[in-house]
């Protein structure tokens, strides 16, 4: 090969046919089909309004990223082709009202970035919201992982605590309540504390997806 | 490449003068490349340790998995990968273009700047900015000044390609381009379409994936193939044994890697196409792996031996069996029999760690220890420092690759049984991730003789008697290439 232009012209084909299959032209559609979603809820009965209203999903999702969440739990029911999870029990969403199913890329419309995961080395969390309603649960479960879950490898975040004085009642969020000098501490969560658990409590990835965009 | 090994005068001249104009560029870059290594193999014992002992871990808010893991992966890439990398392409273009290095200064300067990038990268994960996208895990608003200190540096390398003298490029140089025309592209791809543009949530995952699988194939596998398609027949004396596969390694390697990646997330929510395209082309990565482990082993025939004594041979020799062993076992992930028990088990990161590790960073080590002599006129100081640190690396990269896998064997095991509690899943998992601890200490050990062999060639504290480059045994009779002996005339 003599002359430099027919290899960076291959070479630049050969990047370039992926870049577009794969990427661009795959988000262009996504992005189309989201859009659709959004405007779908209009002309659809009133139990399929799509996407549901989540609390936190910008704040929380941002609390859940830079703790690194996501490098320890995924967002990802796989279908049954695929893997068990549709069988786990709680993981794929409300099976008695028989709205189990598969992650699908509707379940992230609001959302940033679809924080899949790499690996499971806590639980998946698509429909976590399902399974742990309490608020109090997942502060003390954030503060003290093992004393809510003895097998647990998670690490505690004591940085989404404060300790503040107790004024009046103790707070009813407080995880732990100490005297020091005589005076009473209590231990409550911080408004990251917040905003990460109200976007876990309204994780629920298995709405009903409406009939014009279902996947056929 | 002439099958005449014997240079002529005039040509050790001017390799002298080439070493020597790269003498500090390359020296900050592996040195710092080595520090950052050091770094992060501390950072992912640390990792590790935080996985098993996470009570005694409650007392460091700052030390969680969740933060020490991506601060110990983008050390890893862009602290060492990326400037060894660096060092090498610079190294390998100067001396097949025959040019000498202008303005050696600003490329220190770019350099001290790459660093200072990835230091603020860091912490920003340390401090709460990370983003949790694997290997692009900075604060969202560093990528362009990282990608501009990156253009700045590889401007060296293609500045001295197009001032080549020799017209038909080297495959060593081939790669390079490829190299540092895809990092440029899919950089900006991937943080362009995840942090600018207001697209589909999951398109994003999976272009983080493709991201990934992009820069161990395309971005820094080439770089160690350069690195290794220049060792091999330098040490040996030989030419390249065909050609022709080589290309065929080449090309073949370009036409499909860029389609691998998304099926990391195989059965996930994009559409179903992407992960399937992904599987099939990591299925014919083989055909770059193969090509590439055929053509050294048939180049290096008879040889073979000889990677006992010579520290580059045998380490890019170690590392093109990782690629091999590499390209498998993504083959394994990516097929759904196999891949869906292991997919999201600790066993993906085992993989590319066997890809990152055992075949890029130590081909690297392979390069160091060829190149580092040159530039700076003496020889390592110790050649069972060298051994030492080839088997600490090999059997704790082995090791922790190994103990990945079985530990995502073990955790896909229960999790795909969906009767077992989720948690015997951890539980059984738990003792491969105390051995992995063990594997990245070993690891760290090897590192810490690395930099300090290093750090007394930077200050040319080398040996400089007259026994030759420093090997790992005592040498064979026939040992020396006629290069190695020649050049040392021409300096004497």
């Amino acid at each position: 090969m003599n002359s430099l232009k027919p290899f960076l012209i291959l070479l630049a084909l050969a990047f370039a046919l992926p870049w577009v299959g794969l990427i661009v032209y795959p988000s262009a559609k996504m992005k189309s089909i989201v859009t659709e979603v959004a405007y779908a809820k209009e002309d659809e009965s009133k139990d399929t309004v799509f996407p549901i209203g989540r609390s936190f999903l910008a704040s929380g999702a941002k609390v859940y990223a830079s703790n690194g969440c996501a490098y320890c739990h995924t967002q990802m029911i796989r279908p049954t082709y695929a893997g068990t999870d549709r069988w786990r029990t709680g993981w794929s969403g409300r099976e008695e009202d028989g709205l189990a199913r598969e992650t699908l890329p509707f379940d992230f419309i609001g959302e940033r970035y679809a924080y899949l995961g790499i690996q499971r080395n806590g639980p998946d969390l698509s429909n976590v919201g399902h399974r742990i309603t309490d608020a109090k649960w997942h502060y003390q479960h954030l503060y003290k992982p093992r004393e809510i879950v003895p097998a647990s490898i998670m690490p505690s975040f004591p940085g989404l605590f404060q300790t503040q004085p107790v004024v009046g009642q103790v707070s009813d969020m407080a995880v732990d309540v100490f005297d020091r000098d005589g005076i009473r501490y209590e231990v409550v969560p911080s408004g990251e504390a917040k905003s990460l658990v109200g976007y876990l409590l309204t994780m629920k990835k298995d709405q009903k997806v409406p009939n014009s965009i279902a996947v056929k | 490449m002439s099958t005449d090994t014997t240079p002529a005068v005039d040509d050790v001249h001017l390799r002298a003068r080439i070493d020597r104009s790269l003498r500090y560029p390359l020296l900050f870059f592996f040195t710092s490349a080595a520090a950052w290594l050091a770094a992060s193999s501390l950072l992912g014992f640390l990792s590790a340790l935080s996985l098993n002992a996470p009570d005694f871990f409650e007392r460091f808010p700052l030390l969680q998995y969740g933060k020490l893991q991506p601060i110990h992966l983008n050390a890893l890439i862009y602290g060492w990968a990326m400037q060894a990398g660096f060092g090498v392409s610079l190294w390998l273009m100067a001396r097949l273009t025959r040019n000498v290095l202008r303005n050696p200064v600003t490329l220190v300067i770019m350099g001290h700047l790459w660093n200072l990038v990835v230091a603020v990268g860091l912490l920003s994960i340390l401090f709460g900015w990370g983003t949790s996208m694997p290997w692009l895990d900075f604060h969202a608003g560093l990528w362009p000044v990282l990608l501009l200190v990156y253009i700045g540096i590889v401007i060296w390398i293609i500045g001295m390609f197009a001032a080549r003298s020799e017209r038909t490029p080297f495959i060593s140089q081939l790669y390079i381009l490829a190299s540092v025309f895809w990092f440029p592209w899919i950089f900006l791809t991937a943080n362009g379409f995840i942090h600018q543009d207001d697209g589909s949530a999951v398109m994003k995952a999976g272009i983080n994936a493709w991201y990934i699988s992009n820069m161990i194939y395309m971005v820094l596998g080439p770089i160690a193939l350069a690195a290794s398609y220049y060792i091999v027949p330098k040490v040996t004396g030989r030419p390249v044994y065909s050609y022709a596969l080589a290309n065929i390694g080449f090309w073949s390697l370009v036409l499909f890697s860029g389609w691998t990646g998304m099926n990391r997330y195989m059965g996930g929510p994009l559409p179903a196409w992407l992960p399937t395209v992904g599987s099939t082309a990591t299925i014919f990565l083989a055909i770059p792996a193969l090509a590439v482990l055929y053509n050294q082993v048939k180049t290096m025939e008879g040889k073979l031996a000889w990677a006992n004594y010579s520290p580059a041979l045998r380490f890019a020799f170690f590392g093109t069996i990782s690629l091999v062993v590499g390209v498998a076992l993504n083959i394994i992930l990516a097929i759904f029999p196999l891949g869906k028990t292991l997919q999201f088990t600790q066993a993906q990161g085992g993989v590319d760690l066997v890809s990152v590790y055992g075949f890029f960073t130590m081909t690297m080590f392979g390069a160091i220890y060829f190149i580092v002599p040159r530039i700076v006129g003496c020889e390592w100081p110790n050649g069972q420092m060298i051994r030492f640190h080839f088997w600490f690396s090999a059997y704790g990269v082995g090791a922790i690759a190994a103990f990945m896998i079985f530990a995502g064997m073990a955790q896909g095991h229960v999790i795909g049984n969906y009767t077992e509690e989720f948690t015997t899943a951890v539980e059984r998992g738990k003792p491969y991730l105390a051995a992995l601890a063990i594997g990245w200490f070993l690891i760290g050990l090897s590192n810490v003789s690395f930099v300090a062999q290093l750090g007394l060639m930077a200050i040319r504290r080398g040996r400089r008697d007259e026994e030759g480059p420093t090997l790992m045994h005592k040498k064979p009779e026939d040992y020396f290439t006629n290069e190695l002996v020649a050049e040392k005339a021409a300096k004497a």
